[in-house]
């Protein structure tokens, strides 16, 4: 069959549907783990249990867009995509060297169970710990909204008899439609009914399923695809994408058609090299991972789990996508790309629709493990940091869970009724959010970790900066550009950047100008416990 | 009244995020640099493999990749330390109060 005609037919349908059974399943579990403790702490941190392997593979930058938004730019500008991505190679060490092993010191010595909780405790100040709770909700919420929206395409894409395969926002297989809203309503109910049943554990289990899946469709994918583009020889993939688009394919700055601008010149190359490993590093979803892993060994092997996974993830990846490139010169969306070479490769297979469709699957396990996620951050915030804190203090377990599942469903049902009729830039609001939330608190985390002279007007300065800064680069880029929504590259920079060196800035020099935090609240959390020896237990 | 000793647990995790940082600096500003000058504004005829990968993405890119990878295994096993995180507390809201320094747990 020629790759162009290629559907996805029942197997891919059949596959989405067993992730869901399994997803659900795994909600269940977590249900049962979560009774073993107290309710909150249970619900909202999994009782600080995390593992090695659900902690490496579930807390760094991580979503749908790894199986389809990365192999399209792969696809469309070449080997330069490789060095846009480089900055993971040092993700397992930044995401968890850094701030880990004192992030999760300092919860458990706080007894802090959110990030806006770790910030109320270390400066004693429930204002600063409002503001975080704040700046973390409404990016979170532009978040989630959006994967809702790649579910519900997803789902469709899966639909018996549909022939597109890409799931970009330009695309929209075939318009906004029933295919669609039953997709959104079938994704909404699952990943809604789920994390509420189970909680951060649910979201961490599902989480981990799919990243177990997507490893092994990338391995499935390169056996089948990679030795058929090098039959002549390792360097024929490149050589015949080449043929196909043209000799920047294999140099920097990258192919680009007619008129287009280059895709990666030198400030944007050093500008990813911030976003991926000091970007995820500031997530908040990814730090308060971090606080529930189960000891300091945990961590140390994560770092290598990591280190490992994301090795034979994304290397395997760009090859798989220039041999596409080479023996699909023409694939009309860049985005299909994965689901076209896994049904084209497996098709004569025995079993082949069912294998097309586990590797097709896999970009809809991570946007609902996604969605999962913001949601669980999203809720404890309401429940946790506003209700409880400043409504409710003695609010007993029953009362904290009726809330935070009425918590989840509210902000399940915005995530649907806000793409009944989806905005056109939804992706530019991923990466705004994205980008302000870590240039929000990348820098009142390190201060809070590891500078005693730190203040809470210092971070909260350092916080409102950072967002300040990616508002106004967005801002001023959308009005010079004369587009809905796009950011202003100062210096050939991406926003990130200039985002957090202006937090930095605020942050030092704001503390630096108010009083010294209290030495008793600084001590109790900086120095050695009392009769406690300082050599390592 | 004298300062009590640094936690051992805050002195380590100093330590560590400065090395971690400092591997994430020489990463970037040798891939960045080495895919540069190599990899852009490069006649295509002058372009050799390695493997699957165009040299200046093997050398750039790759070959630091694997560096990093063994890097963090000796990180992990080899630097990182495993002190004990300590103990953790149970903290009560309705008994905080919610002035400057009021509670650390």
């Amino acid at each position: 069959m020629p790759a162009e005609a290629a559907q996805a037919g029942y197997g891919t349908l059949a596959m989405l549907v067993v992730i869901m059974a399994i997803s659900v399943w795994l909600g269940t579990q977590a249900q049962k783990a979560v009774e073993r403790g107290g309710f909150i702490k249970g619900y909202f941190l999994g009782n600080r249990g995390l593992g090695a392997w659900a902690l490496a593979l579930t807390a760094t930058v991580q979503s749908g867009g790894t199986f389809m938004g990365f192999p399209s730019l792969v696809y469309s500008y070449g080997w330069i995509v490789a060095l846009w991505i480089a900055g993971y190679m040092v993700v397992p060490i930044t995401g968890f060297a850094v701030l880990g092993k004192r992030f999760a010191q300092l919860s458990r010595r706080t007894g802090a169970i959110t990030i806006p909780d770790l910030f109320d405790a270390r400066y004693g100040n429930e204002r600063l710990g409002l503001l975080a709770s704040i700046l973390i909700m409404a990016f979170m919420t532009f978040l989630m909204i959006a994967q809702f929206k790649a579910g519900a395409l997803v789902m469709k894409l899966a639909w018996p008899g549909n022939t597109s395969l890409a799931m970009a926002e330009d695309v929209a297989v075939g318009g906004i439609d029933k295919p669609y809203y039953i997709g959104l309503a079938v994704f909404s109910l699952t990943v809604v009914g789920y994390t509420l049943i189970g909680g951060f554990l649910a979201s961490v289990w599902t989480d981990l399923f799919q990243s177990v899946l997507m490893l092994v469709g990338v391995v499935i994918l390169f056996l089948a695809v990679v030795p058929i583009a090098s039959q002549a020889g390792m360097d024929r993939p490149t050589l015949d994408a080449m043929a196909a688009t043209g000799p920047d394919y294999a140099l920097g700055p990258g192919f680009s058609q007619q008129g287009q601008p280059p895709f990666l010149l030198l400030g944007a190359a050093i500008s990813f090299f911030f976003v991926w490993p000091i970007g995820g590093m500031g997530s908040p979803a990814s730090m308060v991972r971090v606080m529930a892993c189960k000891d300091n060994n945990t961590l140390r092997r994560s770092i290598v789990l990591l280190s490992f996974y994301n090795l034979l993830i994304y290397i395997p990846l760009i090859v798989i996508c220039i041999c596409g490139r080479a023996l699909l010169p023409n694939v009309a969306h860049a985005d299909e790309i994965i689901p076209r070479l896994a049904i084209w490769s497996t098709q004569e297979w025995a079993g082949g629709s069912l294998i097309g469709g586990l590797i097709l699957a896999a970009p809809f396990g991570a946007v609902m493990a996604t969605v999962s996620t913001y949601l669980v951050v999203i809720a404890s915030g309401v429940v946790r940091d506003i209700y409880q804190r400043f409504f409710r203090p003695r609010a007993g377990d029953a009362e904290i869970r009726r809330v935070s599942h009425v918590v989840m469903i509210a902000f399940g049902l915005i995530g649907v009724l806000s793409n009944i009729q989806p905005v056109g830039f939804l992706q530019t609001l991923i990466v705004f959010s994205t980008t302000a939330t870590a240039s929000s608190f990348v820098t009142p985390a390190l201060m809070l970790a590891f500078w005693r002279r730190s203040t809470a007007a210092g971070s909260a300065a350092a916080m409102l900066a950072g967002a300040g800064t990616i508002l106004t680069l967005f801002i001023v880029g959308s009005i010079a550009g004369g587009a809905a929504f796009q950011p202003y590259l100062l210096g050939g920079l991406e926003p990130i950047v200039w985002g957090l060196a202006v937090s930095a800035v605020a942050g030092i020099t704001v503390s630096l100008m108010t009083s010294p935090p209290h030495e008793a609240l600084v001590s109790q959390l900086f120095d050695a416990p009392a009769g406690k020896p300082l050599t390592a237990s | 009244m004298t300062r009590p000793p640094e936690d051992a647990v805050v002195q380590a995790a100093r330590r560590e995020s400065v090395l971690a940082l400092g591997t994430w600096l020489v990463a970037m500003t040798y891939t960045i640099t080495y895919c540069y000058l190599y990899g852009y504004g490069r006649p295509v005829d002058t372009l050799s493999f390695v493997l699957w990968f165009p040299d200046w993405v093997f050398w750039g890119i790759i070959a630091p990749w694997l560096v990093c990878t063994m890097i963090s295994v000796v990180f992990a096993f080899g630097i990182m330390g495993n002190e004990s995180l300590g103990d953790e507390i149970d903290v009560d809201l309705s008994a905080e109060t919610s002035s400057e320094g009021g509670h650390a747990g």
